[in-house]
């Protein structure tokens, strides 16, 4: 094979998701034996590529030309396998009650019969390379997920992958095993495996990868020698460009406390001190696992607070339960709309009223003008677009459901609102709308905790940051001083 | 939005064939039953049908709170025997009176019933694997206090229960009557049913909404146990004898019924026309085929096939919908 022609080229990949766009018009070309770093924020589409390559998605426009001249409009997964693609996804891909070594061995035959011996030998042979010490006829669940990732990688050696993609491979080692890691895909590289490496971790990317591509929003901005640039240039490639989206101003906040979290831990987060005041949206702000999610679902009752304090208006108050935190003024409009968020297969009104239905009741008995009234009135509020309220809520756009779930919420007369990821999957115009309602929400006088991924929702919405990294405060950032490179480098850990 | 509607319009027609198959399966079987025999659709016959399925209803009715909030009790057969053997060896061989006895009956239910979503609240564990660890339990329990024995000879009044009547109607007519109405005025009026279906459309969120689902869980038991309870009392009231091997069976007719008339265990949703003629079919197809003079484990195959095809209907229409709802979302995907 010729080392200078590329294992794999994507070219002129467009993707769209309902009208929002994904990836636009990305080219790129994979060499054997080099480490190529995807660099972006959350939603630059470094997901959708990978998946695109791995079949796991189509294309809507470009083609995929492998190095046999073969031209693809789209890959399936079992396509992928015939090439030798193989994908370390963030979320692991192991069958958690199989032995390891049978993980290993997937998919794999030999003869008629189950050879665990020869699979044990297998899995030796693959642990040797990390220099790790893994019994391979344990359950993969039994271990933990740092040993879980290297048995995925250890998989990926033995399927003799021609193009490994690594998604976020280093979140779940600790520092001796990310190096150990690197020995491996260093030993990868040398037997002329094309790598893809995807990483939030600066460090990591200067330390592993020949070339580092740029992503943002769905476009790809450079292809760079990793070896011919920085970090400050990468970090200006990544957050270059100017806000687009247009947030409302609003009135300052006030300096009454209304949610005082205290030393908090639990939950994976450690001593978190937090403040909101009336009429403030603090944003928080982290890469993926940093402790975000699991900082609201504490306060909001779902998971265990383990120590620490948390007030509401200076009065200590104990939650271990979302009606507790109900109760005690803390709404929470969760990350996973569809799961956590809504009743589906319910009508809107239902949706909406859910958590105050005992209040509109006498005896029991649902007060049914009450209901109507309390739902037709929130509905108009947030300009909830459907012909009525017995709609099913599953029949609403993304951006309706949401408003849905805040109306639930707002029910509730809360005084502080948790928002986790309030425009996922909620397409552009319809962002704007959220902007508008968590801001007057604000003015209001609600305490507003913003959790999102997208830096120009947490900049232009919040009146105070606050960053987190592996479960634990890595500092603040005032409005004045907000600058993406500034987040970026303080959730990477650089600051 | 406009796309939406527009589609929600032609699903009208499938919809109301959704929605009232049922009937339309009730009613072609009860055509069908009536030409091959017309003895089936004599006053006679179908007042019979309808008395011995009193206690049918009024389990399922019970169940229904289970099902609809997201879940299945394996355990009512044997709770049904346990709570007729106590409430029957204590009118006869005890000699309390009947009131108490009743009173310990429903009590009986209601502790089954609290044991069995206290368990599953307790240690996580889904409330459907439970029942099926407290199935021999009740059976055991059921056996000891038969102690092997059958009881006969109830009090007069407790086989008024079924002998008695009001307007030239049984009482427990009247008992399957209230039952069905107290429901769906539960499910429609009050906010603890609104709970129910929640739950059981998703129940983490409606934890999440700030709804004590352990609390509805268990709550949901006991009222179970409490209507069970009522049924067996009609049960061994209609026998007028009753032993530890009456009962079991009960559970899967009633859940058969339901889940024939549109009440779904995972879904959340159901109604009690639906639940009342489910049980009737179900009725109708056993009562008719015996007329018709078919060999009675002929009856146990038809029955079988029918609850196969009632489900996969219901699955089969749900995968549409999930479809339609896909190719709403992704329409470019579809036409590549």
């Amino acid at each position: 094979m010729n080392p200078m022609s590329p294992i794999l080229s994507v070219k002129n990949i467009t993707k769209q998701y309902q009208g929002i766009t994904a990836l636009e018009n990305v080219s790129l070309s994979f060499f054997p034996g080099e480490v190529h770093a995807l660099l972006g924020e959350n939603g630059a589409g470094k997901s959708t590529l990978i998946k695109i390559i791995a079949g796991a998605i189509t294309p809507d426009e470009g083609i995929l030309e492998f190095s046999d001249g073969i031209v693809h409009k789209f890959m399936t997964p079992a396509l992928a396998k015939d090439y030798g693609i193989d994908v370390i996804y963030q979320e692991f891909n192991l069958v958690g009650c199989l032995t390891v070594a049978e993980n290993i061995c997937f998919g794999e035959k030999y003869g008629r019969f189950v050879n665990y011996q020869h699979m044990k030998k297998v899995a030796e042979q693959a642990f040797r390379l990390f220099d790790v010490d893994i019994d391979p006829s344990i359950a993969v669940y039994e271990l933990l997920s740092s040993k879980q990732q290297i048995v995925e990688i250890s998989r990926a050696i033995f399927r003799k992958t021609k193009l490994l993609i690594m998604d976020e491979p280093s979140a779940p080692l600790s520092v001796a095993e990310v190096e150990k890691m690197f020995t491996v895909v260093n030993k990868l590289r040398e037997q002329g495996v094309s790598i893809i490496y995807i990483s939030h971790r600066m460090e990591e990317i200067f330390k592993i990868s020949d070339k580092v591509t740029v992503m943002r929003d769905g476009q790809k901005i450079i292809t760079l020698k990793t070896s011919e640039t920085n970090r400050s240039e990468l970090v200006n490639y990544m957050v270059g460009r100017e806000l687009k989206e247009s947030f409302p101003t609003r009135k300052p906040a006030t300096d009454q406390v209304v949610l005082k979290i205290e030393n908090v831990s639990g939950n994976g987060d450690t001593n978190i001190f937090l403040e909101v005041n009336k009429g403030e949206i603090v944003g928080l702000a982290g890469l993926v696992g940093a402790g975000r999610t699991e900082l609201a679902r504490v306060i909001y009752g779902v998971d265990k607070l383990e120590s620490g304090r948390v007030f509401v208006r200076g009065k200590e108050v104990k939650i271990s339960s979302p009606s507790k935190a109900i109760r005690n003024g803390i709404g929470m409009i969760p990350e996973d709309r569809k799961q956590h968020g809504c009743l589906l297969t319910r009508s809107i009104k239902t949706n909406i009223s859910l958590s105050i239905l005992p209040r509109i009741s006498v005896a029991g008995f649902i007060n049914a003008r009450k209901e109507k009234e309390c739902t037709i009135e929130l509905a108009e509020k947030l300009n909830i677009k459907a012909p009525n309220l017995e709609q099913q809520v599953s029949n609403l756009s993304g951006g309706n459901q949401q408003k849905v779930v805040v109306a639930k919420t707002l029910a509730t007369d809360c005084e502080v609102m948790i928002f986790d990821e309030p425009t996922r999957g909620i397409d552009v115009g319809a962002k704007q709308e959220i902007y508008k309602l968590i801001s007057n929400l604000a003015e209001e006088g609600k305490a507003i905790l913003l959790i999102t991924s997208e830096m120009e929702e947490l900049i232009g919405l919040s009146d105070r940051i606050v960053v987190l990294s592996e479960g634990r405060i890595q500092g603040e950032i005032l409005k004045d001083d907000f600058s993406q490179a500034r987040i970026l480098e303080m959730a990477s850990g650089m600051a | 939005m406009v796309k939406v509607l527009g589609s929600l319009k032609t699903m009208n027609i499938s919809m109301i064939l959704r929605k009232y198959a049922i009937i339309f399966i009730f009613l072609g079987l009860f055509l069908l039953f009536s030409a091959i025999n017309p003895a089936f659709k004599s006053w006679e016959n179908i007042r019979n049908i309808i008395i011995q399925n009193t206690y049918i209803v009024i389990v399922a009715v019970g169940i229904s709170f289970i099902m609809m909030s997201g879940s299945l009790d394996l355990s009512v057969g044997y709770q049904v025997s346990a709570i007729g053997v106590l409430t029957a060896r204590l009118m006869t061989a005890a000699g309390l009176p009947v009131w108490a006895a009743i009173l310990c009956g429903i009590g009986l239910g209601m502790a089954f019933g609290f044991i069995n979503g206290g368990v599953s609240v307790l240690l996580k564990i889904e409330p459907l694997v439970v029942t099926i660890a407290t199935l021999p339990v009740f059976r055991g329990i059921s056996n000891l206090i038969s102690g092997g024995l059958s009881y006969t000879n109830y009090p007069e009044s407790f086989r008024l229960l079924t002998r008695g009547t009001f307007i030239n109607i049984p009482y427990d007519v009247w008992l399957a009557i209230a039952a069905v109405l107290l429901a769906e005025i539960v499910y429609t009026y009050t906010y603890f049913g609104r709970y129910v279906k929640a739950m059981g459309s998703n129940e983490e969120a409606t934890r999440l909404a700030g709804v004590n689902v352990n609390f509805m869980r268990i709550a949901t038991f006991v009222i179970s146990g409490f209507f069970v309870a009522i049924a067996a009392f009609i049960y061994i009231s209609k026998l007028s004898t009753v032993n530890a091997t009456y009962g079991p069976g009960i559970e899967f007719t009633a859940m058969t019924a339901a889940i024939l008339g549109g009440v779904s265990f995972n879904s959340g949703e159901g109604k009690m026309w639906g639940l009342v003629i489910g049980i009737f079919t179900l009725a109708i197809i056993e009562n008719g085929m015996q007329l018709a003079g078919w060999n009675q484990y002929l009856q146990y195959i038809i029955k079988g096939t029918i609850l196969i095809l009632a489900i996969g209907f219901d699955r089969y229409q749900r995968i549409q919908k999930t479809k339609r709802k896909t190719r709403q979302l992704e329409p470019r995907m579809a036409t590549q």
